[in-house]
């Protein structure tokens, strides 16, 4: 019910949207997130390759990089549907952030190279962008002409189905996006189980050697190097955890109707029709929040495109995750079986709105962009 | 009267400006953002009078009727440039209500009879729909009015009539017949002069100490037959189908964000935005408020569109009287021991009416339907939930 309306004057949103449902029914979300988390992967290759065949690995990477050159609009219909669908793909990460990160980086054929594996699925991209505690990134030049990276990298997805990692570092005057291909020596990954089904990695590099060309792009600071393509990826986390906040409420909605006690389907019930309101309303606000960004941004305005990403990306994983809470709760007993997919969504919804800002900190970021002013 | 003109044609800028103009020229620096929220009639009689001179005075009537023929998307923005600048509240259930309703559902005769006399101010009218055992349940309303010839007898109670102390025509919901399985059935909307004898009004002092609303007796009042509006016995249709695009308003940001700006003024004076946990608590509610714009905004390019707004718009009621409330609240959680007063509070940088707001924050959830009930309705109309 809840859905993003967005301005669609061709339809051809409407046309994408169908087209994530139809890739969702031969790929059911629900089954591919308990087969990855059976064989502790960290991905859905096949899912993942019929993405990229459909072109949604490379939305928003520019049309000069081989990419589809579309909108933020695209993207968050694709998001939205396959959070309806808990296609659960680090979409946001390994897609969008990727394209973003190389929309930055002047032509070379090492960009070409990891753009043209993004568009047709035969590599995967894995940002790793968080250091560890005392193990900051740094890239030291080496008499060779090439670079030598060390340090420890949390939070990465795809750690261990990825092809190649986009590693931040410092460098002797700002920050280096490097490109590093996976496996090589003096790099070791170590993995753990991601709650929604995926596992996560720290990826570890000590006196990782990488030729110059592996500097794909640079910037003064981490902040610069990352603004945009995070504000993105937080976009589509946003539009993410709306589909699953909206489907999280229908699914519950079907459930308390068919679910009969003393005499009576319980959605009959005062205070489960409230709660069930409430839910519905907090999933309507997570998708205008989400349509706010994808406008502002395309005003124009830096400081309100930002902080329409910031209340964005809050808004929508507060409403999923504390949807999908109540929705627990309303399955009864049923809602605490893994074998319900209810609870599934509570866990991708608790991921995801822990992926890049959780909304304290982003309000918090709000309104001190807001009040700098 | 200035000459009609087509307000639909002019750019949104220029309407802004030329609403602008108006206030400026014509509304007294005295009446601008007043305590008062509902002032009566006299208090703001000289605003009424020079928006009927001006033409500005009945935004969505039919140019034809002495309106504005303003378009949903018009409309929008007079409600919103009216809140802007200060204007204060006029007694507009003639022009909200009344106007609609007949020309809806009015005679010939009673649209050019009770029209011009809502532009000109000769008639003042309250809406009687409440009654002491008829509240949620409206449907159970008792108030009877019983064919005598050409006249209906009205006896019964009408409450919560806002501003009916100075009104002197009541529209109200009575019944006329009853039907013990549809009670809805039976009820006749009646236009009741309120000079007539029988009548009776007695205002009710609220929370903030101030009488907005009253109860109205009456008592063998003698109304002629031809002041039904409608069908006899079908007047909740008739009720009902008045509100249209004007359900948006119930869910305007304008109470939180009026409650917010006391919030932050309070809040500088007390060098609270250097307290986490104040802060913390204050990104949430400016959250609140940010998100509420833009579910709003969902529903207005609905109407800018020119389409027809569905039950889902009760949500925004919800929300932004809850969120109303919230900030009311924080706003007497930061005043501290000062909010132990009933007065406005002395915050250094001028006063902040926080026990007002407060007060005052209790009315909206509960009025236009109880979120409540505005839930019933979401959880049947849209989410279509059994029984």
């Amino acid at each position: 019910m809840p859905q993003a309306q967005l301005d669609d004057p061709e339809g051809t949103l409407a046309m994408l949207r169908d087209s994530v449902a139809t890739l969702a029914s031969r790929f059911p979300g629900p089954a591919s997130v308990r087969a990855k988390r059976a064989a502790g992967g960290d991905r859905d290759a096949a899912l993942w390759q019929a993405m990229a065949e459909a072109g949604w690995t490379a939305i928003l990477l520019p049309e000069e990089l081989g990419g589809a050159g579309l909108t933020l609009a695209e993207q968050v219909v694709v998001s939205e549907a396959l959070g309806r669908a808990l296609i659960s793909e680090p979409v946001a990460i390994s897609a969008v952030l990727s394209s973003r990160l190389l929309a930055e980086a002047a032509q070379s054929r090492e960009r070409d190279r990891l753009a043209a594996g993004l568009v047709d699925g035969s590599l995967a991209l894995a940002p790793a962008w968080i250091d560890a505690l005392g193990r900051a990134m740094t890239a030291q030049t080496t008499p060779g002409g090439g670079f030598s990276l060390t340090g420890t990298k949390r939070h990465v997805d795809l750690a261990l189905s990825a092809s190649d990692f986009l590693v931040t570092a410092d460098m002797a005057d700002g920050v280096g996006l490097f490109a590093v291909r996976a496996g090589g020596p003096g790099m070791s990954v170590e993995t753990a189980a991601g709650v929604d089904g995926a596992v996560i990695g720290t990826v570890r590099l000590e006196r990782c050697a990488v030729p110059v060309e592996a500097l794909i792009t640079s910037a003064p600071s981490l902040d610069e190097l990352l603004e945009e393509p995070i504000a993105a990826a937080r976009v589509a986390l946003a539009a993410e955890l709306a589909g699953i906040a909206s489907r999280a409420v229908e699914i519950t909605i079907d459930y308390t109707k068919g679910r009969v006690q003393f005499g009576k389907p319980i959605a009959s019930f005062q205070v489960i029709q409230h709660r069930l309101v409430d839910m519905w309303t907090d999933a309507e606000f997570a998708c205008a929040a989400v349509v706010n960004a994808v406008e502002t941004l395309a005003l124009g305005d830096d400081r309100a495109g930002r902080m329409a990403v910031l209340a964005a990306k809050a808004r929508a994983g507060d409403a999923a995750v504390s949807v999908c809470r109540r929705a627990v709760h309303l399955h009864g007993a049923m809602g605490f079986t893994d074998e319900s997919d209810i609870g599934l969504y509570l866990k991708r919804a608790t991921g995801l709105n822990a992926t890049l800002g959780q909304p304290e900190d982003l309000r918090l970021q709000f309104v001190n962009l807001e009040r700098a002013a | 009267m200035a000459a009609a003109q087509d307000w639909n044609a002019l750019s949104d800028a220029a309407f802004r400006d030329a609403f602008r103009d108006l206030v400026e020229g014509r509304l007294p620096a005295e009446l601008r953002f007043m305590r008062k929220q509902r002032p009566l009639f006299d208090e703001v009689a000289v605003w009424y009078h020079a928006l009927a001179e001006e033409g500005w005075l009945a935004p969505v009537w039919p140019v034809e009727h002495g309106g504005m023929g303003l378009s949903p998307a018009k409309h929008m923005i007079y409600v919103e440039e009216w809140g802007r600048l200060g204007c204060p509240r006029i007694p507009d259930h003639g022009i909200g209500l009344v106007g609609p309703l007949l020309l809806e559902h009015g005679t010939e005769e009673q649209k050019a009879y009770y029209m011009p006399r809502v532009l000109s101010g000769e008639h003042v009218w309250c809406q009687g729909y409440s009654e002491p055992g008829s509240g949620s349940d409206l449907a159970s309303l008792r108030t009877s009015a019983v064919r005598d010839g050409d006249e209906f007898v009205v006896n019964g109670q009408k409450i919560w009539t806002t501003l009916a102390h100075c009104a002197n025509w009541i529209f109200a919901l009575v019944r006329t017949s009853r039907d013990e399985k549809v009670r809805q059935k039976g009820i006749t909307v009646l236009l009741i002069d309120m000079t007539t004898p029988g009548v009776t009004v007695r205002p009710i002092a609220n929370l903030r100490g101030e009488t907005d609303f009253c109860e109205v007796f009456f008592d063998d009042v003698r109304v002629p037959v031809g002041n039904v509006v409608g069908e006899i016995d079908q007047g909740w249709n008739v009720a009902k189908s008045v509100l249209g695009h004007e359900r948006i308003f119930l869910g305007a940001t304008t109470r939180p964000e009026i409650a917010i700006e006391r919030l932050e003024k309070l809040a500088q004076a007390k060098g609270a935005f250097s307290d986490p946990a104040f802060r913390s608590r204050y990104a949430r509610h400016r959250l609140d408020l940010y998100d509420l714009g833009s579910a709003f905004d969902r529903f207005a390019k609905v109407l800018r569109e020119g389409g027809e707004l569905g039950a889902d718009v009760s949500m925004l009621k919800i929300f932004t009287t809850e969120l109303y409330q919230r900030i009311t609240e924080e706003t007497l959680t930061l005043a501290d021991e000062d909010a132990r007063y009933f007065d406005d509070i002395d915050a250094g940088n001028g006063k902040v009416d926080a026990m007002n707001l407060f007060l005052d924050s209790r009315a909206p959830a509960i009025f236009g339907g109880s979120n409540e009930i505005q839930r019933n309705i979401l959880a049947k109309a849209v989410l279509k939930l059994p029984g």
